[in-house]
């Protein structure tokens, strides 16, 4: 079984060019996460999601990105 | 005689004006004209409910969460009429989730959208305040039913994308990145999640199309450089692979976990 791991641990190192690849491939996965779950929307006063101009409520039926109040690249 | 009738006429002319402007924008609640005790009753329970939503919607403005609380649970007991009940709970969702109580969050979310079965900002939010107490499964559901009332909203669509992709569902992952895209192409980190999920169904090509679409629109955008450079990995390019590591561990915008990460594989990668 160890001797199978190794084997296969050796195989990926040759494939990918570089020692260690059962650790390699936990980094690619390990930068490979999808980006943030977007934050809340504010709060809502008591004319409701209706009432004119309702922020919150016009950024979740929002088309755009930017307009929907979706997560941003961090600035620099 | 003239004049007197002219200033009479200017006088009358004034009080109209001032009439019509009562009438245009009356009082939010009238004074009472009743003595009747239930009808009194009434008028305080309303006027009660405008008072709380002002002082809790402030409160949350603020940053005080807490505070906002106690308002917006006395208008829920009260039981007002739509949409004010569903908005206090709407509003008290909000408090609990930045009081660290996410399992009454999620329930407030949901006596909002039981109320109003429309309601886009609580379901948008029911599903961030799911995934934050990792109940992934209800925030999937939570993202169905968002799709499903605004098919075309970036956030419906967003938000159950990264859902999909964290049950591994690549198919929806796949379907809902590509949508939000074709609605707004220049969203960096949609090219980026469909270059993720593209990654993880082992569609090399794809995935690079996506990273490299992220990059033109963000050249600073360094996860979409790492990415990037695990493609080219798997594709067996190893030296495109370990320039685009090396450019993450120089430009790393702010992100030093990632640029940790890209030196150890830069390094790890033979040079040519």
């Amino acid at each position: 079984m160890l001797l199978s791991l190794a084997a296969c641990g050796a195989f990926a190192a040759a494939c990918y060019g570089f020692a260690g690849a059962g650790s390699v491939e936990g980094m690619l996965q390990g930068g490979l996460t999808p980006s943030a779950v977007p934050g809340l929307l504010g709060p809502i006063t008591e004319g409701g999601r209706l009432a004119w101009e309702c922020k919150p409520e016009i950024a979740a039926a929002a088309r755009t990105a930017d307009q929907g109040d979706l997560p941003v690249l961090p600035a620099k | 005689m003239l004049r007197r009738a002219a200033a009479l006429a200017s006088i009358l002319l004034a009080a109209g004006t001032a009439g019509a402007a009562a009438q245009q924008y009356p009082m939010r609640t009238p004074a009472p004209k009743t003595t009747s005790l239930p009808q009194l009753r009434a008028l305080a329970r309303t006027r009660e409910i405008s008072e709380r939503f002002t002082m809790g919607v402030a409160d949350e403005q603020r940053g005080e969460y807490a505070a906002a609380i106690p308002e917006f649970e006395r208008i829920a007991a009260l039981r007002p009429p739509e949409p004010e009940y569903s908005t206090a709970q709407y509003d008290l969702g909000i408090a609990y989730a930045n009081t660290g109580r996410p399992a009454d969050a999620a329930a407030a979310f949901q006596s909002a959208i039981a109320a109003d079965p429309g309601f886009l900002a609580a379901m948008a939010n029911l599903i961030a305040v799911e995934l934050a107490a990792g109940n992934v499964n209800a925030a999937r559901a939570a993202a169905d039913k968002f799709v499903k009332a605004a098919p075309d909203s970036a956030r419906a669509l967003y938000s159950r994308g990264i859902v999909a992709l964290q049950q591994n569902d690549l198919a929806t992952a796949r379907t809902d990145f590509s949508q939000l895209l074709k609605s707004d192409p220049r969203y960096a980190l949609g090219h980026y999640d469909l270059g993720v999920t593209e990654s993880r169904a082992g569609r090399w090509n794809s995935a690079e199309r996506e990273f490299l679409l992220a990059l033109d629109l963000a050249p600073g955008y360094a996860r979409a450089r790492f990415a990037l450079g695990t493609v080219l990995l798997r594709e067996g390019r190893r030296s495109d692979a370990r320039s685009q590591f090396d450019r993450v561990v120089r430009d790393p915008n702010g992100d030093v976990a990632l640029q940790s990460l890209a030196q150890a594989m830069r390094d790890a990668i033979h040079a040519p």
